[in-house]
């Protein structure tokens, strides 16, 4: 088992493949990738379009036999349509967690929204994940001091700092206890010492896959390969801590 | 078979890029490289200017010739800084690194000029890394390359990966003086950049170790194969150097 927990589902695949996910899963597939996490696209883009895409990853998730967990997004600029929309993501969608993408949705991740859905992702015990790495809305620093106002949170660096900001990744995710990590943009040194400095019971692999037709799956999982780890914590990274931290929504 | 060069090579003592040069060369062998530049590490871009340039100086000076020396100086030090680039130019160093981030100044104001123009003047091309956000984005590289029509510029990693959206327009736009480094940039978005019709300005560059050499290429060549560029994988890059004053 691997799964992929950092993948989106965008608009030229369903251009091409309508709602069913097919080519999506054989693309993963050819690189041993058998769940994904799956986030949106174009919500993050432009909130407008964030409600229909809800409900159109919901659908091609429902359709894969639970390879693909949907993640569902709001725009926490707007917080009472925010709210609501997670609220209906979650109760009628059936839908596993939170993406924000703070830099494209144009707000911090320290509003006052933010803090909200927080305390509801908390209730539900569904993770937040953040796209990170960017200044100046999405630092993993600013992520840690949300992670810490509430702790009974689990959120995700989705790409533990990227190129420039992998250290303070490791310095945030050393700094609030439930504050995780997918190694999913740094590169391979970089990698290497975030698995030596972290906690790697909150690590967790994923490839960015699904933005285009791009195949950056073998990529990031060479990556990962390369760095030769044990076979236990390779299993934790790429299936136990993945596990952990949705519950039980895969299949077989 | 075409000469393979790195672009851009850190083997450094400290931090995520200890490497000697034994390894390095092990490295090279591995992935088929023949020759690579070797640049100073962080600390001696940032504050230990001539010990780093002098370490690196003495590395490639017994590596038979693979090894190509690079040498940075920090602006900030003014004329000193285009001393010690003459001084390590007539040591051998080829090429100038310039990380405005770790150096403390934003790449296209006025601070660099004199050490621009001393560059210019010993043909010796400069390499400026690109990101973090505020320091060295393509754009800003952009402005001084046409303030600096006389320097040859290298903008290392393509401003990955936050200013890979503006690539396109500024690879159409780069005037001549400009040549883009491919480390860190992923490999469907450099396969993307030569078939875009730019392959006579791009030039690789592994940045080992933070990358390991014999991945990134075998990576790149699935979609740019290496025998089908060699104008990227070396030839662009020897041109460029062969320009240097020695």
């Amino acid at each position: 088992m691997i799964v992929d927990c950092h993948t989106h589902w965008a608009d030229c695949f369903q251009s091409r493949d309508g709602l069913d996910p097919s080519r999506w899963l054989a693309d993963e597939a050819r690189h041993g990738v058998t769940h994904a996490l799956v986030l949106p696209y174009l919500g993050l883009l432009d909130d407008r379009l964030l409600r229909q895409e809800n409900d159109d990853l919901a659908a091609v998730c429902a359709a894969s036999a639970g390879r693909m967990i949907p993640f569902c997004t709001v725009n926490p600029f707007r917080k009472v349509e925010a709210v609501a929309e997670f609220r209906r993501a979650i109760e009628v969608l059936k839908m596993r967690g939170l993406k924000i993408h703070p830099w494209l949705q144009g707000v911090s991740i320290n509003s006052d929204a933010m803090d909200e859905l927080c305390e509801m992702a908390g209730h539900w015990k569904m993770p937040v994940l953040f796209h990170d790495g960017t200044p100046c809305y999405s630092l993993p620093s600013q992520a840690a001091m949300l992670a810490r106002r509430h702790p009974k949170t689990t959120m995700v660096l989705g790409h533990c700092g990227l190129f420039e900001h992998w250290r303070e990744a490791i310095a945030a995710m050393r700094g609030a206890e439930n504050l995780w990590g997918c190694l999913c943009g740094p590169h391979l040194a970089a990698l290497s010492e975030i698995v030596r400095r972290c906690d790697c019971q909150r690590l967790l692999w994923g490839s960015d896959f699904g933005f285009s037709f791009a195949d950056v799956a073998g990529y990031r999982l060479g990556l990962l390969q390369s760095l030769r780890l044990n076979d236990s914590d390779y299993e934790r990274i790429t299936a136990e801590n993945p596990k952990r931290l949705l519950g039980p929504v895969f299949s077989n | 078979m075409n000469e393979i060069i790195d672009a851009y090579s850190t083997p450094g003592t400290e931090r995520e890029t200890c490497l000697t040069a034994t390894e390095l060369l092990k490295l090279m062998d591995s992935a088929g490289i023949h020759r690579a530049v070797v640049a100073p590490e962080d600390r001696e871009i940032a504050v230990n200017n001539t010990s780093g340039n002098d370490r690196i100086l003495r590395m490639a000076g017994q590596s038979s010739g693979r090894l190509i020396p690079a040498c940075t100086a920090n602006p900030w030090l003014g004329r000193s800084a285009c001393q010690e680039l003459r001084r390590s130019a007539a040591a051998g160093a080829r090429m100038l690194v310039l990380a405005p981030a770790l150096q403390g100044f934003c790449f296209g104001d006025e601070l660099p000029a004199e050490l621009l123009a001393a560059s210019a003047e010993l043909r010796v091309p400069v390499y400026v890394h690109s990101g973090p956000h505020s320091f060295g984005s393509p754009t800003q590289l952009l402005l001084a390359a046409a303030e600096h029509p006389g320097a040859r510029f290298i903008l290392g990693h393509c401003g990955s990966t936050d200013y890979a959206a503006d690539m396109p327009a500024v690879l159409a736009s780069a005037p001549d003086n400009v040549w883009f480094e491919l480390s860190l940039v992923r490999p469907w978005a450099a396969a993307a950049y030569a078939k875009a019709g730019h392959r006579d300005r791009l030039i690789f560059g592994s940045s080992a170790p933070r990358n390991c050499p014999a991945f990134e290429l075998r990576m790149l060549d699935a979609l740019l194969p290496v025998q089908d560029y060699p104008d990227i994988f070396g030839g662009n890059f020897a041109a460029l150097l062969a320009e240097v004053q020695s």
